[in-house]
């Protein structure tokens, strides 16, 4: 594979050398450097999806890269919605993506529930 | 609490050139911005200014840094503000994730957001704002992907193109959106190429530049418009098309392609003339608007401005606002380059020195907007043709709003 | 032309507004609070631009100069230990 890492810039330089950071997202161990950010590891790792969309599971990955969007809001040593595009990596980091939230009037969860001005109606009349 | 005298919203240009002058004057600051490193968006800047030397974002914040350094200035990063109070007895507590800070002045520097410019497919991971892109290639260096396509053309989609093709990243092409309900501007191959013509001058190929100094004429574009060649034209290799738009991205767990049709000069879709493009990252580039949240969370009033970008809070040259002890610098004034944002920095320093302070800072003051105004003539790239008008207006209202 | 989401956070589209427009006959105002359009996570930093573009479009109402949708700190996400505490904590 391909280095994704643009490792000679013909006006930026060449990149230094960088301590080697360790961290584990979603159970697995990946390897960024110094002063990646979580984003920016991850995709130099080949990795876009950062979570799915609470209601609609449908992935997502860094949409703006600096902070503005909150597309990128990851779980770290269990703080949840930190921002990935914001946050360095550090050894043994945990980073944990976000996944489909139980929804309470969703129609599976509860089929008892009250969700319409006319289930209640029902429900008073009983 | 830590206790200052001025807090600084922003460690971009704007915030750290207002950072040197507060402390050459024995100013206190605490300059807070949440990305990790400072430098703010001119930190992944990169480009060769018509003279052929490179401005280059890095050197640029490694020069400011360095005086703020020398000045003994406090710059945390990591940190997000997420309201300015209002103290009943004068003063702000600026309120953070990480702690509260308290101060007479606040320079509210934050900069500008990208507008979206929404087609199907945009929220598929390998989407991603043209922002982005640069800050990945720039300042993280790690590439955006494989090969891509930039959808939206612009002056900041173009600029940052012809950076990501120096990072040796493949693009396929730079096209318009598709048109749609959100994308009327960008959609439009008339309204774009009027944009276009603006950094044509800048462009390496002699072709397009002596065709710029003709395309001034409306009626030139027009043609220019009409029978803009169907491959493009290229611009170091790279087509950017005016008569090609993006309807779709394609994907079912991140970008796989997007689907190009021909358009009209007035941006409606040529049937029977889709393609299927194979990348693996979309760059979205629909401008940008000035980040006024904080200056609308303490109150201050606004003005809706097309020249400068959007909704501006109300202020002078001086960057004072219509609130006491509040300041503007920046991209939250109204977009202009970097250069702008660090001269009206400057002129925003000079400004709570001289009202805060008993030092005399009335020359410097007045050199430091002279040199605002003149960076502005001197812009090779303007983001907005009447911007001088735009400035104009905000001032008179922030005039009017001051004496009523 | 094919539906595509409007604002990202809350996944509202423009088939979603436009419905709600022609349901509820509505303000702009209304119709974001009926269907979170720019209420999402983000506060609408993504999508407010465009999200204001459709409305306009939808009722008719030209901009004006107020920052619309009332902008009421926090204007970060914060947590509540957060804002009750000096410093951040578990």
């Amino acid at each position: 594979m391909t280095s994704k890492r643009i490792d000679n810039h013909p006006v930026l330089g060449k990149l230094s050398d960088k301590e080697k950071i360790t961290f584990q997202f979603d159970g697995k161990t990946y390897e960024g450097y110094e002063n990646d950010t979580i984003a920016s590891a991850l995709l130099a790792n080949g990795i876009r999806t950062l979570r799915k969309h609470e209601n609609t599971g449908n992935p997502r990955g860094i949409y703006c890269n600096i902070g503005h969007c909150f597309e990128c809001r990851v779980t770290v040593d269990h703080q949840s919605n930190i921002r990935a595009c914001l946050t360095p990596i550090q050894e043994n980091m945990i980073v944990e993506s976000g996944q489909v939230q139980p929804h309470p009037l969703h129609p599976d969860n509860d089929t008892e529930a009250i969700r319409t001005y006319e289930d209640f109606e029902q429900w008073e009349e009983e | 609490m830590k206790k200052t005298d001025v807090v600084i919203i922003g460690a971009g240009p704007a915030g750290l050139s207002a950072a040197i002058e507060c402390k050459k004057h024995d100013v206190d600051v605490i300059v807070v911005d949440e990305f990790p490193k400072p430098g703010g968006r001119m930190l992944g800047q990169l480009h060769q200014e018509p003279n052929g030397e490179w401005w280059n974002g890095i050197k640029e914040t490694d020069i400011l840094m360095e005086k703020a350094e020398e000045l003994n200035t406090t710059i945390e990063c990591g940190i997000a503000v997420h309201h300015i109070e209002t103290l009943p007895d004068g003063g702000y507590t600026v309120h953070t994730n990480k702690e509260r800070f308290a101060a007479e002045n606040v320079l509210i520097a934050t900069g500008a957001a990208e507008v979206a410019a929404p087609i199907p497919g945009w929220t598929l991971p390998g989407v991603m704002s043209i922002g982005a892109a640069q800050v990945m290639t720039n300042v993280h260096r790690v590439k955006a992907g494989e090969k891509g396509i930039v959808v939206g053309v612009n002056v900041l989609s173009a600029a940052i193109a012809r950076e990501l093709q120096l990072a040796g990243i493949d693009l396929h092409s730079m096209a318009l959106p598709a048109k749609n309900a959100v994308s009327e501007e960008q959609a439009h191959p008339q309204k774009v190429m009027d944009g276009l013509v603006r950094i044509a001058h800048l462009a390496p190929s002699k072709f397009i530049q002596f065709g710029s100094k003709f395309a001034k004429n409306s009626f030139v574009r027009n043609i220019a418009t009409k029978f803009f060649p169907k491959g493009g034209v290229k611009m170091w290799g790279m087509p950017i098309h005016v008569r090609k738009a993006v309807t779709k991205i394609n994907g079912t767990e991140k970008v796989e392609s997007v689907t190009m049709v021909d358009v009209t000069t007035d941006g409606e879709i040529v049937p029977n003339t889709e393609q299927h493009i194979d990348v693996d990252f979309v760059c979205i580039a629909g401008g940008l608007y000035p980040l006024a949240e904080l200056a609308a969370a303490v109150g201050l009033p606004f003005q809706y401005s097309e020249e400068l970008g959007g909704h501006v809070p109300l202020h002078n040259e001086a960057m004072e606002t219509n609130v006491a002890g509040i300041y503007v610098a920046g991209n939250i004034t109204g977009i202009e380059s970097a250069k702008v944002a660090r001269a009206q920095g400057k002129a925003a320093g000079l400004s709570i020195v001289k009202n805060t302070t008993e030092q005399n800072v009335t020359a410097a003051l007045q050199d430091a907007l002279h040199e605002v105004r003149e960076t502005r003539q001197a812009a090779s790239i303007q983001f907005h043709p009447r911007i001088e008008e735009g400035r104009s207006a905000i001032n008179t209202s922030f005039q009017n709003k001051a004496t009523n | 032309m094919e539906d595509f989401v409007v604002c990202r956070c809350e996944e509202v589209s423009l088939k979603e507004l436009e419905e709600t427009a022609e349901k509820y006959d509505c303000s702009a105002r209304e119709l974001k609070l009926r269907t979170r359009a720019g209420m999402g996570f983000c506060g609408g930093r993504t999508c407010r631009p465009a999200v204001d573009k459709v409305l306009t479009d939808i009722t008719g109402e030209e901009p004006t100069d107020a920052v619309p949708l009332k902008v009421a700190p926090p204007v970060r996400p914060i947590s509540l230990s957060g804002l009750g505490g000096e410093s951040s904590d578990k």
